[in-house]
């Protein structure tokens, strides 16, 4: 899958990732002799950043953070590019006077330690081996309740999870034509109201990052007329989403759409 | 997504690395920033001011940097340079060990040969780098900053060392932030009722505390110009933004207050408290003052109350000034060397202060920020007349 960035300090390196999920300081956060993280906090401490693709949300701490990564250089241990989601001034300094490729506007959630990575920091662009598999989620309405589907022991992914109406966007298909396929086949509806249509939201799954992309639609009364893939449905009140076990990411799409 | 900056011919060449490796990462630092604020291109700038000068705060990896770049750069404007760890002639006096000092001088040797003018003060603008109303000039230094841009009407982002060093180096800065006048509108009304005697640096703690990232508006600030230093170096320390938006009472000049979001008072006991939580120990082991770094006015202010008394011993004392604000009172300094050291160069918050006391007390409200966590320091604040008595009888 290709994600694209900003270029902060071009070059390029491939090499396999270490992501932090906090945000860094290279002063006293990483051993400049080793490239070993120190940070108590971060749940990769005692591993090092050498020769890694070093993913990371953002820089934090103390200015001199710039000349310790420079330092890391002269050392030998420098990281071989950096990627953030947003970059800040110490960081981004410390990249140029240390030369380190680096790239920002790259949603780290979607990256783990250990996957291979190639930074073309010249493009922006970061690619990694792992599938994108693009999906809808219709979140249906009524009244002040939606529509959850389980999904039943006969699909091939989410098996007992609670979902919307959700399926793959097929091969030449707009993912609102998707939605309203979706909302035909596992619910029987022909006619809903299109109410919101949010931009993609990206999930990583095992070695799987799920494209979703949310719809809600507004029914008129509870009538649903489910297919093989489902075993249940119930309404709820939105707030409930979370006392279910859900397909990722549904209950953060659910408080965007409503 | 990548929206960069609008770069001239020349400045293209010079990423290009046509111009040399010093000028081309200098450069490239320029634009990486410019791009990450969103600057539509660069503008030239008349000075710059440089920090991470001491070795306490940069340093070995600073070193390094610093002495590999220094063989590949030049600046190209006026740019002077921060306070270092310690004094260069009274170093030893000070009690900063020869192994500091010798990491110091190489600091020191890499700034002479970038061409960065040795001042070793915060206040640069009392020793001859002091822009003129208007001028866009790269400071870092988050207490001249903040005079720059709101006492002398220059414009300045609140640079750091390297951003600093490669504006200087270019010769322009990005134009973002403070730059654009749209950004330095007042935000917030802080009107302060009274500001009790020598609490003004604290109503600075307070105004930076309150206003965050906004330009605050004071209306009727009745100060000094030594005054508006200590006053806009604690609001540098306690908030983000590096400006402050002021008419002294009988002023004729309107200030637009269309952009006024909120409106905040502050009265005299309310700095009264503030004062109280800073009070700390009862008894110290240094007495520092000079934060920002003294001025003729204050030095001369101190002597004419110290002259006639002597002093009490009760712990160190450190009047921290500018060499040249030094060389031009010498008759005053004489006085306070009966009282402490007077130091050049370097002061309470740069220096090695944590190998040397452990509790220390100011009269700055930026040194009650610093003091506690790069010092290290059990820090305790007192309005100058109250340290002036404590340290004489």
């Amino acid at each position: 899958m290709r994600l694209s960035g900003r270029k902060i300090r071009g070059g390029s390196a491939s090499g396999k990732a270490i992501v932090c999920a906090c945000p860094i300081s290279f002063l006293g956060g990483i051993d400049p002799l080793t490239g070993k993280i120190l940070d108590e906090e971060c749940e990769c401490k005692g591993q090092s950043v050498s020769g890694r693709i070093f993913c990371f949300p953002f820089g934090k701490g103390s200015t001199v953070g710039s000349y310790s990564l420079y330092q890391l250089r002269l050392n030998k241990k420098a990281p071989l590019a950096i990627i953030n989601s947003s970059a800040e001034p110490i960081v981004a300094t410390g990249a140029i006077i240390a030369e380190v490729p680096m790239v920002d506007g790259i949603d780290v959630s979607l990256l783990r330690t250990g996957d291979r990575i190639s930074v073309n920091a010249d493009e922006g662009s970061v690619d990694l081996n792992v599938v994108e598999k693009h999906v809808v989620t219709c979140i249906v309405r009524n009244g002040a309740r939606i529509l959850l589907l389980q999904r039943s022991n006969k699909v091939g992914s989410y098996r007992g999870h609670w979902a919307g109406v959700s399926g793959f966007v097929e091969n030449g298909e707009t993912d609102e034509t998707a939605a309203r396929r979706e909302m035909r086949e596992e619910i029987g509806r022909e006619k809903a109201r299109l109410a919101k249509h949010l931009e993609t939201q990206c999930f990583r799954d095992g070695e799987v990052i799920w494209c979703v992309h949310p719809f809600l639609f507004d029914v008129k009364d509870r009538r649903v007329r489910t297919d093989w893939e489902h075993q249940a449905v119930e309404w709820i009140d939105p707030d409930e989403v979370k006392r279910y076990t859900t397909v990722p990411g549904l209950s953060s799409i659910v408080s965007k759409l409503l | 997504m990548t929206i960069s900056m609008h770069l001239t011919a020349q400045e293209e060449r010079i990423l290009g690395g046509e111009e040399g490796h010093g000028r081309q990462k200098a450069m490239e630092l320029l634009v990486a920033l410019g791009d990450i604020y969103g600057a539509g291109r660069l503008i030239p700038i008349s000075s710059a001011q440089i920090s991470g000068a001491s070795f306490k705060t940069i340093g070995d990896a600073g070193i390094r940097f610093l002495e590999d770049f220094s063989e590949h750069a030049k600046v190209s404007v006026r740019a002077s340079l921060n306070p270092l760890g310690m004094d260069t002639k009274r170093w030893k006096d000070m009690g900063v060990s020869s192994e500091f000092r010798s990491k110091q001088d190489r600091i020191v040797r890499a700034y002479a040969s970038l061409g960065v003018e040795p001042l070793y003060t915060c206040t640069p603008y009392l020793s001859g780098n002091r822009p003129r109303r208007g001028q866009h000039i790269a400071w870092a230094e988050s207490s001249a900053t903040v005079f720059a841009n709101s006492y002398l009407g220059a414009l300045t982002n609140r640079e750091g060392g390297p951003s600093a060093l490669a504006a200087a180096i270019i010769g322009k800065t990005a134009e973002y932030g403070l730059h654009l006048p749209a950004n330095r509108v007042p935000r917030i009304r802080i009107d302060i009722e009274h500001i009790p005697d020598g609490l003004v640096p604290l109503a600075g703690y307070v105004v930076g505390k309150v206003s965050g990232k906004r330009v605050p508006y004071l209306h009727g600030l009745q100060l000094t110009a030594d005054e508006h230093k200590a006053f806009g170096a604690a609001m540098a320390a306690t908030g983000a933004v590096s400006m402050y938006e002021f008419t002294a009472p009988g002023d004729k000049r309107v200030v637009d207050i269309s952009t006024i979001e909120e409106k905040v008072c502050l009265n005299g006991s309310e700095l009264r408290t503030q004062a109280d939580k800073l009070k700390g120990d009862e008894s110290w082991d240094l007495v520092a003052i000079g934060c920002p770094h003294c001025s003729a006015n204050e030095i001369r202010a101190m002597a004419k109350y110290l002259k006639h008394r002597t002093p009490t011993k009760d712990s160190d004392v450190w009047f921290c000034t500018s060499r040249k604000v030094h060389a031009s009172c010498p008759k005053e300094v004489a006085t306070l060397r009966k009282f402490g050291k007077v130091l050049c160069d370097t002061c309470m918050v740069v220096a090695p202060i944590e190998s040397m006391y452990k509790r220390t007390a100011s009269d700055s409200g930026k040194a009650m920020v610093y003091l506690p966590t790069l010092g290290k320091q059990r820090a305790s604040f007192r309005p100058r007349t109250e340290l002036m008595e404590a340290i004489s009888r």
